[in-house]
């Protein structure tokens, strides 16, 4: 048989005229040249000129073809392959997080050069592997389209030679004029910006850096410094402490280093066999936090009163007084019984006398050198609210000429009104902001900065501690580095990274010892993100001699703010508004009331009633009632939430919301409140004398967990359901002496399994058996892990309509429940994900058999083969599973191919999450799921295929730990524990059989492979110190 | 099928102008008539049911997200009136089949009808089950089709598989014993028939029908195959459907009672849907005489024997639910009772087993306007039922964390109303173009159950002879012995 002829058109097949042609040129288009040549060459005829045409041709486009820089478009597969990147694998870069006063030392996983995920730093010696939602979030912010894209003169793009020659120009007329220039920032913690900053006040002499940070901590250092002399915040140990007392500060929140002081915490509050004893955790606060819902007593009272608290432990631990208050001086009692060294105080206050009494109180319990070091104070809070102050008035004054901007944005947070009208009163102003905010949109010029995780530098947590940052991707836009923006307004060649070395080199290279020769120490340094300096000899005596004055201070500011009062927190999501923007952290249910995309007033449940609120608000609306609430002078108009434990006559409104210098409607959630705090002193306090006033409206709110639905105390019943299980350390200690199986809590679960029978013989699993256990005692409810499975799985944002609605995507949830009374409760907070049940109820019910189980103990999902019927769900007793109503990450979208009209309800449509930029923060391990198509938890399947493949290359079992999943190591508590159980050597393997150990609902007989610890509260009955009574009376 | 029947039994054919003759042509009238109402009527339905196509192309242009649905309430309207048009489509087979076998001769007034019915509610249903679907396009996974994805079968541990099966090969056997009995009506139209296209028309559908003695023996021979396939039909398709919760670990569906409640309840609906459009066509097409009274009784009587199971199903579950000491089982029907939709369940417990009790005095069990307004009622409540079991025991289940609330949408209002429409609009044409009443049945019956018969042997038991005057052709009855 011949040779079959293959041909791609009829052109072809039939040798038309036209394709002979086309066919035997070498070029399809005809080559420029020889338009201008008389004869073709191919004649031999050709002449002199044109031969010289040729020649010409010739020389230039090899000179022009070999010399020049063509722009190079990367692309995979590459021809010429990075060293480092291999397609489908991922990199993993050590640097740091620090943001808007939040830091975390973090590993950041990058595919295919893009960053994708942020990790956890297990070297790291302050958040040890730990991260918060904040850090987790922040990799969706690189990708935000709202970034600048380029300088910006007023609205319009500049170009960087331009803005330096501008303002280079006006910085030195001003300067020689004698005119102040003003670098307002928050804290920098960088010690080569720092240096950086010094050559540009150099260059600029009139200079001043005012330091300012949105959430306050003015009073405790102002107060440190009267104290000890100096202007800083002491390592706070919570390892060490055995009786840790809040007053509100919520420091496993939001308070100072949360990532930090929750690892640390944890320490102690883990109990095992081994380990009996567990640390005491009392909390005096006004509005609930997380903090408080953990502690094992929680003491409700009025902002003010905690206020007096202090004044109270003062007198009965330093002047061996007695308390007004007879719950604060069992607190004192409970503090000094401790023993030297193993209290700890711990005041959120930003009043400065509050944190003198704090400080003396704390000398006096003998807490510093050992719970409290100086030897590691932090540099992550430096601000002064008088640097506020001072750009308000030294901008309307007109002393302040020029002012620039850097990593703040006080038009958005200032307490003083008028600060963004104030600040186009500056001859210059220059914001370094690298997206959208209400401080940039008022500035002449925005240079913006990178994104951190785009930039080179370096920083100092706390002192002696240092991390490198290192970009993992080249800066997407045309921003530059602040620092290496005034490096080149200081007149000074090179850039900032040279710079940060040569600040090594000549600073912190002399520090160790460990390594010979810079590039060694740079090197290791780098690729371990952190280096340890030895601690810098600290000696503090404390200096008493402003506590009278804070004694009378503090005790008369306790009385001075009435019956109502209101207290501005900081939200766990957003900040100080920093946030804002980033769509993941406002999907993000608050860890106390579970709101997201708003703020809100909260308030006592009585109270609510009492005042003709509906205490059960509209379940099918999920509608609240607005009050108005005035403070300072300020009034605002906000839904009302009741929240257990909210203290009679007590509101809370969250900070940081309210932003309108942002891309997208959708974020314009909530009211700024910022200028309803209170000036006292130097400083601004979050306490306000308030009054609420009802009005007619109402607002939807988007809950994803209602709070009184429990209306059945013996039918519906938490515990009674066995979903949340707690005892008391004595107890727990009791049943571990008698060496019962099932500890105490747990009892009921010897009877549980007892009755577990069945007809089948169990599967035969060779394999590893993945199983996860949650310890509910370490687990603080923050959210780091939603964030961090939002970031691992591509979860897609819904925004608040769908929210309200109940169509939260979440594949990990926190569930919280109360217990007690309302006025103060008991809070267990649950993960809830998929409990990947051996005896799944999804799985025999869907028709199409797309979820299954594996062999490793996975309840797996077939996206592909879904079709959507939702049984599934239905029949799922955990509820984990989430559905995807509308086509939320436009998987299914070849470019709108459904028109604009069905992306109403598609907040991805609507936040700009759909658009290419932004889709680059997808993990490309995991698919994208499209519209009509069933989801959940897979224990990460992709994390633990990466695991075995690697082992497996390497021809070795998989160890424990290699395998973890995205909400494991995010966790800052380790609450977490997850790994193979058929591995009897791991640490799950150990934790499944633990006495604690319990199954959500498991009388169904789902076997799940999810476990939970019971939540174990280090009180006897008689410290569970009840409500205090006047405030129902005062109500 | 002729036999003794007592001179006491009320004429299932009233009217003494009745003969065979008269018999065809008030049946055969609607079919020749042309009337405005029905026009009317036939529009608005037909807009009503293209309205209800809009909103499923709404649905399927947008996602599912266009319903009310939630996280925790992954079904409601959906499953709630797939369930219900189910139980309708219930009655037509009953009376069909199972009144059949019963040797029920009032069904032969009602069953065309009843089974029309029947086709339609399937067809009804049948919709929700797919267009429930978030991945429509690929309904045909739940086929057991061979394919090319490796071993890739369908799941058959699921109840909504089986659904699958039970209701095509419900739909299947309803409708071939639906047009089997059509088929020697089609040809007594097309035997009065003027036009050539009628003429085709009828002939067609008659399948070329002849009459004759060997047609007439195969016809009942079909007839009494397919009753006795259909029968235990009756019985598996809404056990089948109530598997779909009972086999679920979800509290207030993880019953065993549902099978027979749920039959008992589909029955009860069926019947109830029957009447409410029975009496409107009786009036309409002037079947008062085929359609009587004592019918109308007949299927009361039903009503309120299935109510009362209905009726006793729930206080039974309410009292196992006590009786297990299992909390999430309280709990759900303590939710259900009084929890955030007492008011559907109130609708409920009215529609479904207090109002049906009227039927329990014979006046009212007699009165058209009651039995109007109850059968809607027990439509309405019978909606409700399912609207509770699906929806109440989903949205507060085991975790409280997770507790939800379901509020429908216009989407979820268009298609249950558009259904409805679509239902009417089918059942509409098929008043016009078909007898609506099975002629050749009620034929059969004349002789032993109208009111001329009886008249008749109530005259010959006058005369001298005297006695049991059994099945004797008399009078009027010989007048045309031609049909």
């Amino acid at each position: 048989m011949a040779e079959k002829k293959y041909w791609k058109g009829i052109e072809e097949k039939e040798q038309l005229e036209g394709f002979r042609q086309i066919a035997n040129k070498e070029f399809a288009e005809q080559l420029p040249i020889l338009n201008s040549i008389t004869e073709p060459i191919s004649t031999g005829k050709s002449n002199r000129r044109d031969f010289l045409k040729m020649l010409g041709f010739s020389v230039t486009a090899a000179t022009i073809a070999a010399s020049c820089e063509m722009p190079v478009r990367k692309s995979i597969p590459y021809i010429w392959r990075p060293e480092e990147v291999a397609p489908g694998i991922a990199n993993y870069y050590a640097t740091a997080f620090y943001q808007n006063g939040d830091y975390c030392s973090v590993v950041v996983k990058t595919r295919e050069s893009r960053p994708i995920k942020v990790e956890g730093n297990k070297l790291s010696v302050v958040t040890k592997g730990g991260t918060n939602a904040r850090a987790q979030a922040s990799v969706l912010s690189l990708y935000d389209g709202a970034r600048y894209k380029s300088p910006k003169k007023g609205k319009d793009p500049i170009g960087w030679d331009v803005a330096d020659k501008e303002i280079g120009e006006k910085l030195k007329s001003i300067a020689t004029a004698g005119g102040k220039i003003v670098l307002f920032s928050s804290s920098i913690i960088s010690p080569s910006t720092k240096a950086v900053i010094a050559d540009f006040k150099t260059a600029y002499p009139t200079t001043e850096h005012l330091v300012y940070d949105g959430i306050s901590y003015s009073g405790i250092l102002d107060a440190n410094e009267k104290s000890f002399g100096k202007r800083l915040i002491p390592s706070y140990n919570f390892a060490k402490a055995k009786v840790i007392v809040g007053v509100g500060a919520d420091f496993l929140g939001t308070w100072l280093s949360p990532v930090e002081f929750a690892a640390d915490y944890s320490v102690n509050r883990k109990v095992s066999k081994s380990k009996r004893d567990m640390s005491r955790h009392i909390h005096i606060e006004s509005v609930p936090t997380l903090t408080g819902y953990k502690a094992d007593t929680r003491i409700p009272v009025k902002p003010s009163d905690e206020l007096a608290a202090m004044v109270d432990l003062y007198s009965v631990i330093v002047t061996g007084g007695s308390a007004a208050n007879p719950k604060f001086g069992k607190v004192a009692e409970e503090l000094k019984s401790a023993g030297a060294g193993n209290a700890l105080l711990v005041c959120g206050s930003n009043d400065v006398h509050a944190q003198v009494l704090a400080n003396a109180i704390n000398n006096a319990l003998g807490s510093y050198g050992s719970t409290l070091t100086w030897d590691r104070a932090y540099n992550t809070k430096q601000g002064s609210d008088k640097s506020i102050t001072a750009l308000h008035d030294g901008l309307n004054d007109g002393s302040i000429k020029a002012v620039l901007f850097y990593e703040t944005n006080p038009a958005f947070t200032s307490p003083i009104k008028g600060l963004a009208e104030a600040v186009k009163k500056a001859e210059l102003s220059v914001s370094f902001a690298n997206r959208l905010d209400e401080t940039s949109m008022v500035c002449q010029y925005v240079c913006p900065d990178n994104h951190w995780l785009e930039s080179w530098n370096d920083v100092e947590p706390k002192a002696g501690i240092f991390n490198t940052i290192q970009p993992t991707i080249s800066k997407l836009f045309d921003t530059r580095p602040f620092a290496e923006t005034l490096l080149k307004w200081s007149g000074k060649e090179g850039t900032y990274y040279e710079y940060i070395q040569k600040y090594w080199e000549n600073n912190l290279y002399k520090k160790q010892s460990k390594y010979n020769g810079f590039w060694a120490f740079w090197d290791n340094t780098v690729q371990d993100g952190e280096f340890v300096a030895d601690a810098p000899a600290s000696t503090s005596s404390f200096n008493s001699s402003s506590v009278a004055d804070a004694l009378t201070a503090t005790a008369s500011a306790a009385s001075s703010f009435g019956d109502m009062q209101v207290k501005f927190y900081e939200s766990i999501a957003l900040g100080d508004g920093y946030w804002a923007d980033n769509p993941w952290l406002q999907e993000l249910p608050d860890p106390v009331s579970k709101v997201t995309w708003d703020n809100y007033i909260v308030v006592n449940p009585t109270w609510l009633v009492k005042n003709g609120y509906n205490l059960d608000p509209d379940f099918k609306e999920n509608r609240y009632g607005v009050g108005q609430l005035s403070a300072n002078g300020q009034t605002v108009e906000l839904p009302i939430v009741g929240v257990p434990g909210t203290p009679m006559g007590v509101f809370g409104i969250a900070l940081g919301y309210g932003r309108t210098a942002v891309a997208h409607k959708e974020l314009k959630v909530g009211k700024n409140v910022f200028q309803m705090l209170t000036k006292s002193g130097d400083s601004f306090v979050n306490i306000a004398k308030a009054s609420v006033t009802k009005t007619d409206k109402s607002e939807q709110l988007a809950i994803t967990q209602t709070h009184f639905n429990i209306t059945l105390k013996d039918l519906g019943g938490v515990k009674t359901r066995k979903v949340v299980k707690e005892t008391t350390l004595k107890e727990y200690n009791k049943s571990l002496e008698e060496n019962k199986k099932f500890s105490s809590g747990n009892e009921d679960r010897e009877e549980i399994l007892e009755e577990m029978v069945t007809l089948y013989n169990e599967h035969n699993r060779p394999g590893p058996q993945w199983t996860m256990v949650i310890d509910l005692n370490t687990c603080i409810g923050c959210g780091a892990c939603v964030i961090a499975c939002n970031a691992e799985n591509n979860v897609p944002v819904v925004g608040k309509d769908q929210v309200r609605r109940s169509r939260e995507m979440h594949w990990m949830r926190i569930d919280r429940y109360y217990t007690g009374e309302v006025d103060n409760p008991d809070v267990v907070y649950q993960p809830m994900l998929c409990q990947h049940c051996n005896n799944a109820p999804c799985e025999n019910v869907c028709p199409v058999a797309a979820t299954n189980h594996s062999d490793e103990g996975i309840n797996q999902m077939i996206y592909n083969r879904c079709i959507g019927t939702r049984y599934c769900a239905n029949n799922c007793p955990y509820k984990v599973r989430r559905f995807n109503w509308y086509d939320y990450q436009q998987a299914d979208a070849f470019d709108k191919q459904y028109g604009t009209s069905n992306d109403q309800n598609v907040a991805s449509e609507t936040l700009g999450l759909h658009e290419p930029l932004t889709r680059m923060v997808l993990n490309p391990d995991v698919t994208v799921r499209s519209r009509g198509v069933m989801e959940k938890c897979s224990f990460c399947a992709q994390r633990l295929q990466d695991a075995k493949l690697v082992a497996k290359k390497e021809e070795r079992p998989l160890h424990d730990g290699e395998a973890t999943t995205a909400c494991q190591t995010s966790c800052p508590t380790g609450a977490i524990t997850f790994g193979d159980r058929h591995d009897k050597e791991s640490n799950v393997a150990a934790l499944y059989t633990d006495s604690r150990a319990f199954g959500v609902i498991e009388e169904l007989h789902t076997m799940p492979n999810v476990l939970y610890l019971t939540q174990v509260r280090n009180r006897d009955e008689e410290k569970k110190y009840e409500v205090l009574d006047y405030y129902h009376q005062k109500a | 099928m002729h036999a003794y029947e007592s001179e006491f039994r009320e004429p299932l054919i009233t009217g003494m102008d009745k003969s065979y003759t008269k018999i065809t042509d008030d049946l055969v009238a609607p079919t020749e008539r042309n009337s405005a109402l029905w026009w009317i009527a036939v529009l608005l339905s037909g807009a009503g049911a293209l309205f209800f196509v809009f909103c499923l192309t709404w649905t399927v242009w947008f996602g599912i997200g266009t319903w009310g649905l939630n996280k925790t309430i992954g079904w409601a309207w959906d499953i709630t009136n797939f369930v219900w048009w189910i139980g309708i489509g219930h009655a037509g087979t009953l009376i069909s089949a199972i009144l059949l076998l019963f040797r029920q001769r009032y069904r032969t007034g009602i069953n065309r009808a009843a089974e029309a019915m029947t086709i339609f509610a399937v067809i009804c249903a049948g919709m929700f089950p797919i267009f429930h679907m978030g991945r429509v396009w690929d309904a045909l996974f739940i086929f057991p089709l061979p394919n090319t994805r490796g071993p890739l079968w369908v799941n058959f541990n699921s109840p909504l598989l089986w659904d699958v099966f039970a209701v095509s090969t419900y739909f299947s056997v309803s409708l071939l014993f639906w047009y089997t009995g059509l088929m020697p009506d089609f040809a007594t139209v097309r035997d009065r028939s003027k036009g050539k296209f009628r003429k085709w028309f009828y002939n067609m559908m008659s399948f070329g029908w002849m009459g004759t003695a060997k047609q007439w023996q195969r016809f009942e021979s079909l007839s009494l195959i397919l009753a006795g396939l259909a029968t235990p039909l009756v019985l598996s398709v809404h056990t089948i459907v109530s598997f779909d919760f009972a086999t679920s670990v979800i509290p207030g569906w993880h019953t065993t009672i549902f099978p027979p409640y749920f039959v008992a309840g589909a029955i009860f609906s069926g019947f109830a849907m029957v009447e409410t459009l029975m009496l409107i066509s009786r009036k309409l097409f002037n079947l008062e005489d085929y359609i009587t009274v004592n019918h109308i009784e007949s299927m009361n009587k039903i009503i309120v024997l299935t109510g009362s199971i209905v009726g006793i199903a729930y206080l039974t579950e309410l009292f196992i639910a006590w009786y297990s000491g299992y909390l999430y089982e309280q709990f759900a029907f303590y939710n259900r009772v009084l929890g955030k939709y007492y008011w559907a369940y109130a609708i409920m417990m009215t529609c479904n087993v207090v109002t049906p009790q009227f039927y329990w005095l014979k006046p009212l069990r007699r009165n058209l306007y009651v039995t109007f307004i109850l059968s809607i009622f027990v439509n309405i409540g019978m909606w409700f039922e399912r609207f509770v079991i699906i929806v109440t025991s989903l949205a507060d289940d085991f975790l409280p964390s997770s507790w939800a609330y379901f509020s429908p949408t216009w989407v979820d209002i268009g298609i249950f109303l558009g259904s409805i429409c679509l239902f009417l609009f089918l059942f509409l044409l098929f008043s016009r173009l078909f007898p609506t009443i099975a002629i050749a049945e009620v034929k059969a019956i004349f002789r032993t159950s109208s009111e001329v018969a009886k008249a008749e042997r109530a005259k010959k038991a006058n005369s001298p002879t005297g006695g049991f005057v059994g099945l004797q052709h008399v009078g009027p009855l010989d007048k045309d012995s031609k049909h």
